[in-house]
């Protein structure tokens, strides 16, 4: 759905259903360069499975105008800003790579607001290269793609995909492609200057999931690991993917996220 | 990872790896109609396009997947679906996009039956289309009205081989919000990925070139990923209210894919001009070899081009590869690799010389398809076009001395050979009369 948020049309995906606060709330933040659709196969199902589902293009993404956001506090910001004006309550916050920073740090800002915190491909700090981050200005497209390259698996280089006749880089390129210019490094120096990862992941009092990927070149495996260590209690997963663990293993990852919620 | 494999690895690995239960290297064939689902909750999972999978082969198939999957890549779309028919691709774009009231700007110059699906049967489901000339880009932009809601053409033309300016003409699609809609058939990705050019639709008759046997009929329809179907009062089969999963917008739903999505989710399903899986895997083992095929599809047509240019009983050779051509220069720009292995060209001595030729030939097939490994022909003044006169023919731009030749991969002076067999016959004619 579209609604003017802080002066800018916004669009909130809602896995097809309508909102309703009466239902548990997950809410889906896209990592850098993405939008709503990178929860395609989550949304839906989980809009289907009795929680109401809110998945945000952040301001300058997909379908929402306005200015993108330059810093994950910005960012944690905007997104308690949404949640408390679409009145939800009993919220679970699922962040996938940049969106894991976003849950980091709504978590440490605004104590005892979420009920649960899902951590997918994520880490406390999320360093860019100089080379991606100037990339970013000077050919956002090459940036996008190579990010999409980089961000899959064996299963994005061979074209393999459980939602039939559908192509990773394919589809990966063109979602980047719906953003506004300049998007894309905003995200990218908002990831590189994050740095309060390390208190947030300590302060979190609530369990949390955290679903991790072998082969994830963007943020490595090792960071992911030493991250969930700081987490006081976090159930932690490691499948055999790329960084996009949505597409790559939709399956396997919503039915872990499913039974997490179920433990809430 | 990241490794982002050539055009030649692809058309080999795309859309498969080894199977891990039986390490089965080749593309399993799941001949099977239906999925036994796991539970209820999976199979409402499914009806709801909740997450990918199969239900029923209307809808998709393993085997027919990595088909789609392998071409989405070697095209560089976003998605795709496989259908039993180059015309079912066709018809499952036109019927998705379009509804009663709509308009669509078509090239002139097309395969007849692409012609005579948006000139006689499509008017009676109340769309109607303009034909304009493909290379000419300012009649294109005239043609588009507000209810325009595709542009569409052959990057090659079938049989007059006009090549479509895709560049120039994506341009003025872009300007005006519509999609360029391309039939890549004569091309194949190996030659020309139309979305690099900023076309936005592909389809194909994988009956052609890309299967390239003559075994198995087939077409595809490819999604470049790269159009704004937001709004909703131009494309409400697509961006509006779906009619059934809760109302849902496929655009918002599935951003890049949403075409796609919704060609299964009605096209597929209501239609079901669905694709068998052993002809997938037929289509497949073709596509494997592609590149190699097409470079000796190009090698064999340039020395053929040689051969009937210099040949005495030709009175004219046409193809986009001869500085003659019209189409030259654009073809250069967007075909570097070749413009296709259809070559037509004039025998003297008019229709029945026409005839006297392809009935003499031995090697070259006389049938109606063209893009097999083998060398066919067919000569439309005494076949397809007996019953028009040379001056009906002409106003369809065909003469009665036209013959379309589709090279094939034989040895070049194999080919020579027989031509010059038909040649003689041709002579022989000639001295009689
Ligand atoms: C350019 C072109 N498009 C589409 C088709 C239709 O393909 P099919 O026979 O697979 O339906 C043909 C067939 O000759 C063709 O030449």
């Amino acid at each position: 759905m579209l609604i003017n948020f802080k002066g800018a049309k916004t669009y909130i995906g809602t896995g097809g259903k309508n909102l309703d606060n009466s239902k548990t709330t997950i809410c889906f933040i896209h990592g850098a360069g993405q939008n709503h659709l990178s929860f395609i196969q989550q949304s839906r199902f989980f809009a289907n499975k009795g929680y109401s589902v809110i998945v945000p293009d952040m301001p300058g993404h997909g379908l929402s105008e306005g200015k993108p956001c330059k810093s994950i506090k910005e960012i944690a910001k905007w997104v308690y800003d949404l949640l408390k004006t679409l009145d939800v309550n009993n919220i679970i916050i699922l962040g996938h790579s940049q969106g894991c920073l976003v849950a980091l740090e709504l978590n440490r800002l605004y104590p005892s607001f979420l009920n649960g915190v899902i951590f997918v491909a994520g880490s406390n700090e999320i360093p860019v290269n100089q080379f991606l981050l100037d990339l970013s200005l000077s050919d956002e497209q090459k940036a996008s793609n190579l990010m999409v390259t980089w961000g899959h698996g064996i299963d994005g280089d061979m074209s393999i995909n459980n939602w039939p006749g559908h192509s990773h880089y394919g589809e990966g390129n063109n979602v980047m492609k719906m953003n506004k210019p300049k998007s894309l490094n905003c995200d990218l120096n908002a990831c590189n200057n994050y740095k309060d990862g390390i208190d947030a992941a300590k302060s979190i009092d609530i369990p949390a999931l955290a679903v991790l990927a072998k082969n994830d070149q963007m943020t490595p495996l090792k960071s992911g690991q030493k991250f969930v260590e700081l987490i006081k209690k976090c159930e932690t997963h490691v499948l055999d993917c790329g960084h996009f663990l949505q597409t790559e293993r939709p399956k396997v990852l919503n039915s872990l996220i499913l039974s997490y919620l179920l433990k809430l | 990872m990241g490794e982002n494999y050539k055009f030649d690895t692809l058309s080999l690995h795309a859309g498969h790896i080894p199977d891990k239960e039986t390490g089965s290297r080749a593309v399993p064939i799941y001949q099977t109609t239906s999925y036994v689902f796991k539970n209820t909750q999976e199979a409402a999972s499914l009806y709801n396009m909740e997450v990918g999978g199969h239900l029923y082969t209307r809808i998709s198939n393993p085997t027919v997947a990595a088909l789609e999957q392998r071409l989405a890549a070697l095209e560089g779309g976003a998605s795709a679906v496989a259908c039993s028919s180059g015309m079912a691709a066709m018809h499952l774009v036109v019927s998705t996009i379009c509804s009663s009231g709509d308009h669509i700007v078509a090239s002139s110059k097309m395969y007849g039956a692409n012609i005579n699906l948006l000139q006689h049967t499509m008017p009676r489901f109340g769309i109607n289309t303009d034909f304009v000339n493909p290379n000419d880009p300012d009649a294109i932009e005239k043609a588009i009205r507000p209810n325009t809601k595709m542009v569409f053409g052959e990057v090659i033309g079938n049989p007059g081989l006009d090549i479509m300016d895709v560049p120039a003409i994506s341009e003025i699609c872009k300007r005006k919000n519509v999609p360029l809609v391309l039939d890549a058939t004569f091309n194949t990705p190996y030659l020309m990925q139309p979305f690099k050019y900023g076309a936005n639709i592909v389809i194909h008759s994988l009956t052609k070139w890309l299967g390239g046997h003559g075994i198995a009929i087939g077409g595809a329809v490819v999604n470049g990923g790269n159009f704004d179907w937001g709004d909703k009062e131009k494309f409400p089969t697509i961006s509006g209210p779906h009619f059934a999963l809760n109302g849902i917008s496929f655009w918002e739903e599935f951003g890049p894919s949403a075409l796609i999505a919704k060609i299964r989710a009605e096209g597929m399903y209501n239609f079901g001009p669905s694709l068998s899986p052993t002809n997938a895997f037929y289509l497949m083992q073709g596509i494997e070899t592609l590149p190699l095929r097409m470079k000796k599809h190009i090698e064999n047509t340039h020395e053929m081009l040689d051969f009937l240019q210099n040949h005495e009983e030709v009175a004219w050779v046409k193809h986009p590869d001869l500085e003659t051509h019209p189409d030259y220069k654009i073809a250069k720009r967007i075909l570097p690799k070749g413009s296709g292995s259809i070559i037509v060209f004039g025998i003297k001595g008019g229709r029945e010389a026409g005839q006297v030729f392809i009935e003499s030939v031995q090697l070259a097939s006389h049938l109606a398809n063209v893009g097999d490994a083998k060398t066919l022909l067919i000569h439309p003044g005494s076949t397809t076009h007996s019953h028009l006169s040379s001056e009906a023919m002409k106003e369809g731009g065909l003469t009665d001395d036209m013959i379309r030749l589709s090279v094939g991969l034989e040895d070049i002076n194999d080919i020579k050979k027989d031509f010059e067999k038909g040649f003689r016959a041709v002579k022989k004619l000639g001295a009689r009369c």
